[in-house]
């Protein structure tokens, strides 16, 4: 019996080749973008799904009020670690450090500025499975001199020798010896390191922030003894809070908490502060739910094209049913057509996907694991086979084998008004999907080009940025300056502890408006040149400067948004005081106020800032004069290597540091342009299907029509009407769904673009445009034939 | 065989009830040749239609082989007639997709027959009616007669205690007709019970008795 509908199903296929091909277009289409989709989602949640004792680890965090919103911070001192396996030794089994660090590391001439080095405690690699190739984990880190790279790592520096024993140079002070070689990190880990140093290393050198509470650098990992409920652990870190913290906290006049995330969980923590990978969960559910809903279009297709040509199948049906079939065999076997389409079109996806394997690497950045030998591949598969088959697959079989034996042999079946206004519902829903998708590509592209072009308030072209990443030339920040000074093409310099778009720490002040309140106000400490070099504008008082002897330790601006906060207008700011209460010893008196300026994403409103003069000294800006920056980079770079020689010359400019602020969305950005251009597709091809389906079934009605003396446009419009209304419907549907979805996007923007009303009219526009297209040709093509000819047929 | 009484059926257009069959009483004895004929839309494919369980009729009682049709239900029906009835068109209608002899098996494989019993069965009857030649060309690459010879195979492959055929010579030129509606005869006389509508008093004549039907109703018996 398979064998008879097997072969009636690739007989049907060849005989109807353009529909058959429409539907295995969008089909394999459809199929294929749940297959990349399928790919991402299964590696984004497999996380770190490989330590094996991953379901004891847990990461400590503090917990912190920021601006009134709860936030999870995952730096702790050094000092937690000891004080928990000291306080708790029958809970926690082992205790892990980790701080990511950036070292120059050099091996006989060669030297590179490694930024990826994880200094870590000795149980590094017993508590995590990244596997060593070469090396025990549990001795590979215990000599504080000794150091473990990565394949990859050990290549760059050793070639093909043997790597073990060699002496590295760390920070050009001391030796390391590489012990061990670890596998490549795979690229579903949070952790991501290229080289493992002991951190013991560092005790010679700094044993009291070992000690220190509150200087908060760094992850700690701990493993807890098999079934323990960390939950009872959590209750008792309150008391461990205040033991150790106490004092601290009551200095600064604010409280926090611990907890224990689970390994599992870091990955898609949501805001996270910390610079390890995070994937964006809500993203991926977004990201999932297109992939199924352009699936859902062209099953839609299937479904349409298949119940529009129902009439052609139902002699067969009819006849079937005279043979003897009852309707259940009769669905089984176009279940079954269904089905084998499916699998035709999930094969060619397998092809395709293997062929856009290259371009989804180098879009996602990274690569995936192979997916051939993944067995949940097949699972999903196969799940997608029986899912399209019995989504695509069941009404037309139900409608198919309702007919009438009788009615269906005479060929006087009508298919009914019921069918037909089944496929425009369908349409309906084609077109709403498209239009939602393509609405949301207009607003996120409007928005993300205000973004671009919006006045910042500082003045961000032609400004290099150098970090001061190693010890000689953060120690000599102030003759770099001066030297850079000299080069006629420079213009300013500044140095400062976060440009705009980088970090800004926060800090409790109190202030003459109110000294019992502590306000928590974001810091930049810099020098003198901080505002001539961004092109600040200054609204009230005055500039900082060395002409006043007391500025750098007594004075500060603020901004706009700061002097509100504080309850004056910048006049009034002026002369009043501020007090840092962590980093001053004594007060400032505020003596200029700047306008405010986009320190931080459009993402987030711009909050109070406070510049003072302050040795924390992490970067220099460069102002450039020439419109050529190739020759005055150069000169910086000797400047540079004279002060920091040995370390490799590293150098950004600040308008593109804005630019990676928005990654994220100018990611969201390509891939919803690359769904909404394909869901349109698809669902133009069932368009395409459907209109050559109905041009041909009134063939004759047109013929009659042109001979009665119609003119083509009549008749063009006479066809695609029918089609283009459902298609307005659905996008008449999509305007109020994709008003919401976009409002709701824009709201994790604080400066933001408003919705006019001529986003949804380009939307509608551009999805009846290309509907018109489609269906049009074919119109157009039936119109223009000769009536004599279009008669004779029938 | 079987046996209608007071068979009615009608279909309401407005409040206006036309009458397809009217009063039908009508009684087959096993291997009777019965030929139906009437005017264009005197009812009589309704009747045999009615008669080969692919249509209801409203009023009236039906008995077949001992079983009352009209108590019964779709799926029994069905069952019924797969077993014990063919069917010949005036079109043929065989199914384009198949070859001869995949339309032949047809009939075989919902009645859930093995697939070497199938074989022997399709074989057997490519053989008798001597087209073992065509089975692997499709209806299309048939002539006319050609086609209604595998339609009536096909109608007979598993067997069935009646033919129906609904003016099977419709289509053919004479001398195609006068093949098939020998055959017909030859079937007759081997025992098979046969009821046919034709518009030809020629075709009717190899019957063995001739209802008339006008307007719905049985004129003579």
């Amino acid at each position: 019996m398979v064998k008879n509908y097997l072969l009636i199903a690739i007989k049907n296929f060849r005989k109807q080749k353009l529909f058959s091909l429409i539907n295995i277009l969008g089909l394999t289409i459809g199929i294929t973008c749940c297959l990349l989709l399928f790919l991402f989602i299964f590696n984004e949640f497999s996380y770190d799904k490989f330590h094996k004792n991953g379901k004891d680890i847990y990461r400590i965090m503090r917990v912190g009020n920021l601006n009134g919103n709860r936030q999870e911070i995952p730096y702790v001192s050094a000092a937690y670690a000891p004080a928990l396996m000291n306080d708790f030794p029958d809970v926690i089994e082992k205790a892990v450090r980790v701080m990511r660090d950036n070292d120059l590391i050099s091996y006989n001439n060669i030297s590179f500025n490694e930024k990826n080095i994880y200094l870590a405690d000795s149980d590094f690699f017993s508590v995590f499975s990244f596997n060593l190739i070469r090396g025990n984990p549990g001795t590979v880190l215990k000599d504080p001199n000794s150091i473990v790279v990565t394949e990859s790592t050990a290549k760059k520096y050793f070639g093909n020798e043997d790597p073990i024993g060699k002496i590295l140079q760390f920070n050009k002070s001391q030796q390391l010896k590489v012990t061990g070689i670890a596998k490549d990190v795979p690229v579903n880990s949070h952790l991501q390191f290229d080289m493992v140093v002991p951190l013991e290393l560092l005790k010679s050198s700094r044993p009291d922030w070992f000690t220190n509470f509150s200087l908060n650098t760094l992850f700690t990992y701990i493993q807890l003894k098999p079934n323990t409920d960390p939950a009872l652990l959590e209750k008792q870190f309150g008391g461990f809070m205040d033991k150790y913290l106490g004092n601290f906290f009551k200095e600064i006049g604010q409280k926090m908490e611990l907890i224990a995330k689970p390994l599992n969980k870091i990955y898609f923590a949501a805001n996270a502060f910390d610079s390890v990978k995070h994937g964006n969960k809500k993203m991926v559910y977004i990201f999932m739910s297109i992939a199924l809903l352009i699936l859902l279009i062209a099953c839609m297709n299937f479904i349409n094209l298949s119940t529009a040509r129902a009439a052609e199948r139902s002699k067969e049906v009819g006849l079937r049913k005279v043979l003897g079939a009852v309707k259940k065999q009769l669905i089984g076997q176009f279940i079954l057509e269904s089905v084998l389409f499916a699998t035709l079109a999930c094969f060619l996806s397998i092809g395709l996907t293997e062929l856009l394997m290259p371009a989804y690497t180098h879009f996602l950045g990274y690569d995936l694991p192979s997916f051939l030998g993944n067995p949940w591949f097949y699972v999903c598969i196969a799940g997608i086979i029986t899912a399209v088959g019995l989504l695509a697959g069941s009404y037309p079989a139900i409608l198919l084998s309702s007919f009438s034996p009788i009615e269906s042999l005479k060929g006087v079946l009508k298919v009914g008004k019921k069918g037909t206004s089944f496929r425009k519902v369908l349409v309906v829903f084609q077109f709403t999907v498209s239009v939602i998708l393509i609405i949301c590509v207009v607003v996120i592209i409007k928005q993300m080009s205000y973004i671009k072009n919006t006045d910042l308030g500082f003045n961000k072209e032609q400004t290099m940025i150098i970090r001061f990443d190693n010890y000689d030339i953060a120690s000599k920040g102030h003759q770099f300056k001066n030297e850079l000074l000299s080069i006629p093409a420079v213009q300013d310099v500044s140095l400062m502890s976060g440009e705009p778009g980088g970090f800004h720490d926060s800090y409790p002040f109190e202030a003459e408006a109110n000294p019992a309140e502590k306000y928590l106000f974001n810091t930049e400490f810099t020098d003198m040149d901080f505002v001539k070099t961004l092109g600040l504008k200054i609204i009230a008082g005055r500039d900082l400067s060395d002409q006043f002897g007391t500025d750098s330790l007594q004075a500060a601006l603020i901004n706009r948004t700061a002097a509100v906060k504080l309850g004056y207008t910048p006049d009034q700011a002026i002369g009043k005081w501020i007090f840092n209460t962590i980093r001053d010893s004594i007060k400032r008196t505020i003596v200029g106020v700047v306008e405010d300026y986009h320190f931080a994403s459009l993402k987030d409103p711009i909050n109070p800032l406070v510049i003072s003069p302050g040795k924390d000294n992490r970067l220099a800006l460069i102002k450039i004069k020439s419109a050529d920056p190739g020759p005055v980079i150069n000169n910086v770079r000797k400047v540079y290597s004279s002060i920091a020689p040995g370390y490799p010359f590293e150098y950004s400019f600040l308008d593109e540091r804005f630019d990676q602020l928005y990654r994220a969305e100018s990611r969201q950005e390509s891939v919803l342009s690359i769904f909404s251009i394909i869901a349109i597709f698809v669902a133009c091809l069932g368009l395409f299907g459907l209109a050559s389906y109905t041009t041909i079934k009134r063939t004759k009605e047109v013929g009659v029509r042109k001979v009665l003396g119609s003119s083509v446009q009549n008749i063009v419009l006479l066809l695609s009407k029918d089609l283009l209304k459902p298609v307005l419907l659905g996008a008449l549907i999509a305007i109020p769904i994709g008003y919401y979805a976009m409002n709701k996007w824009l709201q994790s923007f604080a400066y933001r673009i408003e919705f006019q009303w001529w986003m949804f009219a380009l939307a509608i526009g551009i999805a009846i445009t290309i509907a018109l297209l489609t269906v049009g040709v074919q119109a157009i093509k039936a119109a223009l034939a000769n009536p004599v000819k279009s008669l004779r047929t029938e | 065989m079987l046996e209608l009484k007071g068979i009615y059926k009608w279909v309401n257009t407005g409040n206006h009830r036309t009458f397809l069959l009217k009063d039908v009483d009508l009684t087959v004895k096993e291997g009777e040749f019965i030929s139906i004929m009437g005017p264009s839309g005197s009812g009589k494919s309704t009747l045999l239609n009615v008669i080969g369980m692919l249509d209801e009729f409203n009023e009236g009682e039906y008995n077949f082989l001992n079983e009352s049709v009209h108590k019964l239900k779709e799926k029994q029906r069905s069952a019924l007639y797969k077993q014990y009835i063919g069917f010949v068109f005036q079109a043929y209608h065989l199914i384009d997709e198949l070859t001869v002899y995949e339309n032949i098996e047809t009939p075989l494989i919902y009645q859930n027959i093995k697939s070497s019993d199938r074989k022997a069965m399709v074989a057997d009857i490519l053989d008798r009616f001597q087209i073992v030649g065509k089975k692997d060309l499709f209806p299309t690459q048939l002539s006319g007669g050609q086609q209604q010879l595998v339609g009536i195979a096909r109608a007979l492959i598993a067997n069935p205690k009646l033919l129906l055929a609904d003016e099977p010579t419709g289509n053919l030129n004479s001398k195609q007709g006068e093949e098939i509606m020998n055959l017909f005869k030859q079937l007759n006389h081997e025992g098979m019970t046969i009821i046919q509508v034709t518009h030809s008093e020629k075709n009717a004549a190899y019957g063995s008795h001739i209802i008339n039907l006008l307007d719905g109703m049985i004129q003579n018996n």
